[in-house]
């Protein structure tokens, strides 16, 4: 064993300024596919239980079809399959403005949301029909029932599984380095790149998405007590 | 996701070193080689021509032959035995984690030898010499390291020569990727204007292209890519074992017949040697 | 007969291959209260639910509040608007407070202001004699309680006609009579209601009329006192056999 530790690699040189906009690209990335996750979860996750065959259908071919492919496979989908649909001239406006920061953001929130979705409908699903029925019985409409009353219960009751799959989007998005985004991972390798010192490059990567999850965790379960519903929920607080 | 592999592969080998560290002899690879009968090399399936799987699913190269035909027999002449090479896949995130667990001897691929690099491992001679250019479509204006302002410009991570770029000529904009595939498939489709590697890489790129008279290799080199064969370090035995096989190699000519066999007129990719490059190789062993 | 709220001509309705109602033709008056009794599984939920359309007819007609409800195009929500609906559930939305839960409908759905919505909530539920649970969670409240706040909850739409469907069933035997009395309240008010219970204190106490379902079928409709007192078919008097011996 002669591998040498030299753990000041990691605030020598540029090594600081990489992690810290590797880690900035991460949460920007991680954090505009999640809302676009949540977004298609939400819309998909509530179609997929409306009275309506034909909207179910849909809503459940996106989520079949987005999450049975791999993730690697849909950010090669968004950034070289969907490009070459576009004029010339966009696609070369696009390749100069970021393409692959857009491309990898979409290829991680709708392949989230897919995801999400399934998430959502169980939490649905885990409402009583009668509440529904409620809920049209005094006028709403469909949308207004899943607007006001359905979806609203059912995002409280799927807080815990929902940060788990938060949490998997923030890792999965370390997969855009594979078209060129220099988000967190990528930039551990570059500092082994420069230094050569893998193991504590690896090790800061890690150690910065440990406390990210860990962080996002504590808010989520900031948020589970905030909003649980009285009675029906009983966790610690 | 070869990726994932490589990323698990090297947290696995950054927790087990951590472990090995408390126990940490030093290894002496000779001994090591005379107990087990085995060199385990590390290197490339996807390199062609220098290592990888051909056709017939044969794990070959001209990195490899070197290993087999050179390095072995100083090798067996330095343990006193019969020895055998076995290979294993190492990608530019874990070589160096391989090689400090010692799950490799030695690294024979497409490694350039660099001074950070020396600070973690030792080289060998420099078996391979190739530089920087860039492969562009027929008829760009790009035709070398200083025509890249405002130009997209695709890059392997981890390459010496992304690191130029972005250290020399920031007004390009580089793109990294973490394989050869999709950067030049990013090429190929217009994502970027440019995808900079070691000359041979390009010319190995071109003559792959669906249509390889589309593309053109521009530029001088604007890097120098010596490459050589990584060594755990401070291991003096072992290196002087590999020097002597490759500088038996240039002396007697076999090195050159081995070259003619992957970059000759028929080999795998032509490349043919140009006389800097010989006299580059030859100095290193006086002459 | 202007003042027919409800009529059933002929109705059938399936599930499936099974028929729950057949040959309905029942007609409630404006500020009748009807009850609806029978065996379970005598359809008589199912009778309820198809006034305000949360079950759709497969024959026959409905006409409620003088508008066919089968009509293709006719708006459900307009009509729910029109037609209360109390849950043997309960069935309140358990992230609102009590007084969000009456409000929200009007505010939705009639586009009252909020100032004005709490005003009338605040009135109801001194109406519905718990004031104090404005703003209390559903899951803070008794049994009693949330069904009251259902009753306040459906009566601020300001309907013509409420549903109630076994409304004490899910009650405590000493919460039953706290609803029964705000019910009566509102059957002395004038509202227009049919119930579906086994109370048959409250049947002889305050409904107008009875109806004995069995089988998917209406099979008798009298006044209470006539229902009681010399129920005609076996079935019926078998069912009340059962039902006045607890």
């Amino acid at each position: 064993m002669n591998y040498q530790f030299k753990w000041s690699v990691l605030w020598s040189g540029q090594s600081g300024v990489w992690l810290l906009q590797g880690l900035i690209t991460t949460v920007e990335i991680s954090a505009l596919a999640w809302v676009l996750a949540a977004a298609l979860g939400i819309l998909s996750g509530a179609l997929r239980t409306v009275p309506w065959k034909p909207a179910r259908a849909l809503a459940t071919a996106y989520v079949e079809f987005f999450r049975n492919v791999p993730l690697l496979v849909w950010m090669f989908f968004w950034y070289f399959g969907v490009p070459p649909l576009l004029p010339r001239a966009v696609q070369d406006w696009i390749f100069n403005h970021g393409a692959e920061f857009w491309a990898g953001m979409f290829a991680l929130g709708v392949y989230h949301g897919a995801r999400m979705s399934e998430v959502i409908r169980s939490g649905i699903q885990a409402i009583p029909r009668t509440q529904f029925e409620a809920s049209v019985a005094m006028g709403l409409t469909t949308f207004q029932a899943y607007r006001l009353v359905i979806v609203p219960i059912a995002l409280r009751l799927i807080v815990p599984p929902a940060t788990s799959e938060s949490l998997n989007l923030l890792k999965n998005s370390s997969v855009a380095l594979t078209i060129s985004v220099a988000e967190l991972t990528f930039q551990t390798r570059q500092i082994e790149t420069y230094t050569a010192k893998a193991i504590e490059a690896l090790t800061a990567g890690t150690v910065i998405y440990l406390v990210l999850c860990v962080g996002i965790a504590a808010i989520m379960a900031r948020v589970e007590r905030r909003f649980a519903i009285p009675g029906l929920i009983a966790r610690g607080g | 996701m070869k990726r994932m592999f490589s990323v698990v592969v090297a947290v696995a080998v950054a927790l087990g070193l951590s472990l090995a560290s408390s126990v940490g002899a030093q290894q002496d690879t000779l001994a090591k080689i005379k107990e087990t009968g085995v060199l385990t090399i590390g290197t490339r399936t996807g390199s062609p021509p220098f290592a990888y799987v051909n056709k017939n699913n044969e794990w070959v190269g001209f990195s490899i032959d070197l290993v087999e035909m050179l390095v072995k027999p100083e090798v067996q002449k330095a343990v006193g035995k019969s020895i055998k090479i076995e290979k294993k896949e190492s990608t530019p995130p874990t070589r160096i984690p391989l090689l400090s667990s010692n799950a490799v001897d030695l690294i024979a691929g497409t490694m350039t030898d660099t001074p950070q690099r020396r600070e973690a491992v030792d080289f060998s001679l420099t078996f391979f010499y190739t530089g920087a250019q860039f492969l562009v479509k027929k008829g760009s204006p790009i035709k070398g390291v200083n025509d890249l302002a405002g130009k997209r410009v695709a890059a392997q991570q981890g390459a010496t020569n992304a690191k130029i770029i972005r250290e020399k000529y920031p007004q390009a904009q580089l793109r990294e990727f973490p394989d050869q595939p999709a950067a030049f498939q990013a090429l190929l489709q217009g994502q970027v204007d440019a995808y900079t590697n070691d000359g041979i890489q390009l010319y190995g790129l071109k003559a792959k292209a669906p249509k390889p008279d589309e593309w053109d290799v521009v530029g001088d080199f604007y890097s120098e890519e010596p490459y050589g064969m990584a060594m755990r370090k401070g291991d003096a035995k072992f290196k002087a074992a590999v020097d002597a096989g490759l500088k038996n190699g240039f002396e007697s000519g076999k090195y050159f017949e081995i070259y003619e066999k992957w970059f000759g007129p028929k080999g795998e990719l032509p490349y043919p040697m140009t006389p800097q490059v010989k006299a580059y190789l030859l100095k290193q062993i006086g002459k | 007969m202007a003042d027919v709220a409800i009529r059933f001509k002929d109705v059938d309705k399936w599930f499936g291959k099974l028929k729950v109602l057949s040959d309905i033709n029942l007609a409630v008056v404006a500020g009748e209260v009807v009850v609806v009794c029978g065996p379970s599984g005598s359809g008589k939920s199912t009778l309820i639910r198809c006034v305000n359309g949360l079950e759709g007819i497969q024959g026959g007609d409905l006409i409620v509040l003088g508008e066919s409800i089968v009509r293709p195009g006719v708006s459900m929500s307009g009509l729910r608007t029109r037609v209360g609906m109390v849950f043997q559930s309960f069935n309140l939305f358990p992230h609102m407070t009590v007084l969000q839960n009456i409000t929200l409908a009007p505010v939705r759905v009639r586009g009252l202001g909020a100032t004005e919505a709490e005003k009338t909530a605040r009135a109801l539920l001194e109406r519905v004699r718990i004031p104090d649970k404005a703003d209390h969670y559903p899951a803070n409240l008794s049994g009693g309680q949330q069904q009251r706040v259902a009753i306040a909850r459906a009566l601020a739409m300001q309907p013509k006609i409420m549903l109630f469907d076994e409304p004490t069933s899910a009650l405590d035997p000493e919460m039953i009579n706290e609803v029964l009395d705000v019910m009566t309240d509102l059957a002395k008010d004038g509202m227009t209601m049919m119930v579906v219970t086994h109370e048959m204190g409250f049947a002889r106490r305050v409904a107008h009329r009875v109806v004995f379902m069995d089988g998917g079928r209406v099979v008798e409709e009298a006044t209470p006192e006539a229902f009681f007192a010399t129920a005609r078919s076996d079935r019926a008097k078998e069912f009340l056999s059962k039902i006045l011996s607890h």
